[in-house]
């Protein structure tokens, strides 16, 4: 799948791939973070390289979910795989109003509980068990399909991820980037604060996907700074069911075709090696 | 991304470096002056992310990049040597607008893309020729590649900090000085300050501006959103598929990092 975010809003994916190398290699497309209203999206700089890494403060820019669902859905649509819609809230409202939106629409929501909810003050939806229950519960009366939870890695991960599997959510998304800064200027000190993503964060994604697929019985998506088919092996061993790919995409848009590639070789080898096989 | 073999990575002054690589014929021909490529030392992970660098010049197949070491990007890439590969992708955003009576003013490594403009505007097909390029640099040892631009039989203004070569003092004081008597359209590329200056004076003396911008890129190619130019409009533009270059009257110089 390519991860959130890391694609645009699939405007220029065709220029890349041809439509069958996305049918034969991509599984679904998670688009990038649809909020009700549009969003400008955050100043620059809104990126910053870290050793093997990235930190980003993009701001959810979007152009709301009507201009989405007029404009650009039907492109998405058009490059024939599943289109799972991430969804970015402020409040559980927003949330389900989107789902609404979505019905009939769209493959599948992946709902973005890395988010500040407004009615509380701005703590994040990820670090309050409480909401994410009725969150996930209430998109689910509305939602019949396909419905991920995208985790964030901090915070009571591993109680979410149980709430979600209570609450109806077919799968996590294990996870979201990590809460970073970057020193921009030393005087006066002048910070990023976004997050962190790419290979530097692979290990501890790695482990969180390892553990939660030991707690739950739902599905666990891996995604966390897979660039190479060894990565993406890495994490299904480790548990994870399916697989995303996010900053690989910012470094070579045709990331995903030499990942798969190198994971059919890797697993050919494995069976040729298993007398399962 | 395809791969690329340097033909040659040669210091042109302190920090400065041209870089040359052999491009496949039917991937060259779709290079426009002003479009830029994303360069990744192969396989490494740090640095992560691939550097953006604008066309200096296209000679046979070889894509000439003239740069400057301003971090670990480009600290690594001038380690490089002759017959090593890297992997590009290009090439991207879009190309310079397509001008007439118009001058070019170019602070320090700001003059790199502006080779290729000046070789593709000797037919006069697509692209036209500068009437004059205006170039500053801090000192004369900063000033590169001066008998390259002077091939093309255009008058080059030069400037240095120091005084140490032509007009003592900065770029954009030779461009007042210019529109005083004659005002044209500027396309411009250089430093954030300098940058400014000329948008202020394009505006003083109606002249319409150009900028080639910069600022962090990530992906290149429309997919993360992150090199973001505030525009006075509602919308913020993305670097890497709107520009490089803007017209100076829509930017918001107030949010710009």
């Amino acid at each position: 799948m390519l991860a959130s975010g890391t694609w645009g809003l699939g405007e220029n994916l065709d220029k890349f791939f041809t439509l069958k190398e996305i049918k034969e290699n991509i599984g679904a497309l998670v688009t990038k973070g649809i909020s009700v209203n549009p969003r400008k999206g955050n100043p620059p700089p809104r990126t910053f390289e870290t050793p093997c890494g990235l930190i980003n403060s993009i701001g959810i820019e979007n152009p709301g979910i009507k201009e989405f669902k007029r404009n650009y859905l039907p492109k998405i649509k058009s490059y024939g795989v599943p289109v799972i819609v991430n969804l970015y809230g402020e409040e559980v409202e927003e949330f389900l109003e989107l789902s609404q939106e979505l019905k009939g629409e769209a493959d599948g929501l992946e709902l973005n509980i890395s988010c500040p909810n407004v009615k509380k003050g701005g703590l994040f939806f990820s670090y309050d068990s409480k909401t994410v229950s009725k969150l996930v519960k209430k998109v689910r009366e509305i939602w019949k399909d396909f419905l991920a939870v995208k985790l964030s890695p901090v915070g009571p991960v591993y109680e979410i991820a149980e709430i979600c599997e209570k609450y109806g959510a077919d799968t996590v998304v294990v996870a979201n980037t990590y809460p970073a800064l970057a020193v921009l200027e030393f005087k006066p000190l002048k910070v990023l604060q976004g997050g962190l993503s790419g290979p530097a964060i692979k290990p501890l994604t790695l482990r969180l996907v390892y553990d939660i697929s030991k707690k739950i019985k739902i599905s666990v998506i891996g995604c966390g700074g897979i660039v190479s088919g060894k990565d993406a092996l890495e994490y299904l061993l480790c548990g994870a069911k399916a697989f995303q790919v996010g900053t690989a995409n910012l470094i070579d848009p045709r990331a995903p075709i030499k990942i798969i590639k190198e994971l059919r070789s890797l697993t050919d080898g494995l069976c040729s090696k298993s007398a399962s096989c | 991304m395809y791969e690329a073999k340097i033909v040659i990575n040669k210091k042109e002054a302190e920090n400065i470096y041209l870089l040359g690589i052999e491009i496949p014929k039917n991937v060259l021909k779709k290079f426009q002056p002003g479009q830029f490529l994303k360069i990744k030392i192969n396989q490494r992970m740090d640095p992560l992310i691939p550097r953006p660098f604008t066309v200096h010049a296209i000679e046979e197949n070889v894509v000439y990049i003239l740069y400057q070491i301003v971090g670990k990007g480009t600290k690594s890439l001038s380690k490089l040597r002759k017959g090593e590969i890297l992997e590009f992708l290009g090439p991207l955003g879009k190309p310079f607008p397509k001008l007439k009576n118009y001058v070019i003013c170019a602070g320090g490594i700001g003059i790199a893309g502006f080779g290729f403009l000046l070789q593709k505007s000797v037919n006069k097909k697509i692209f036209y020729s500068p009437e004059m390029i205006f170039y500053g640099a801090k000192t004369k040892e900063e000033l590169v590649r001066l008998s390259f631009l002077k091939r093309f039989g255009i008058p080059v203004k030069i400037s240095t900090d120091d005084g140490s070569k032509g007009y003592k003092g900065i770029v954009t004081d030779m461009i007042e000085e210019e529109f005083k008597k004659d005002p044209r359209t500027v396309l411009a590329c250089g430093p954030k300050p300098m940058l400014k200056r000329v948008a202020e004076i394009g505006k003083k003396y109606k002249a319409k501006t150009y900028l080639v911008m910069e600022t962090f890129l990530a992906c290149g190619t429309g997919f993360c959103m992150g090199c973001v130019i505030p525009l006075k409009r509602k919308k913020h533009a993305h670097l890497c598929i709107d520009g490089p270059t803007f017209l100076a009257e829509e930017i918001d110089f107030e949010f710009l990092s």
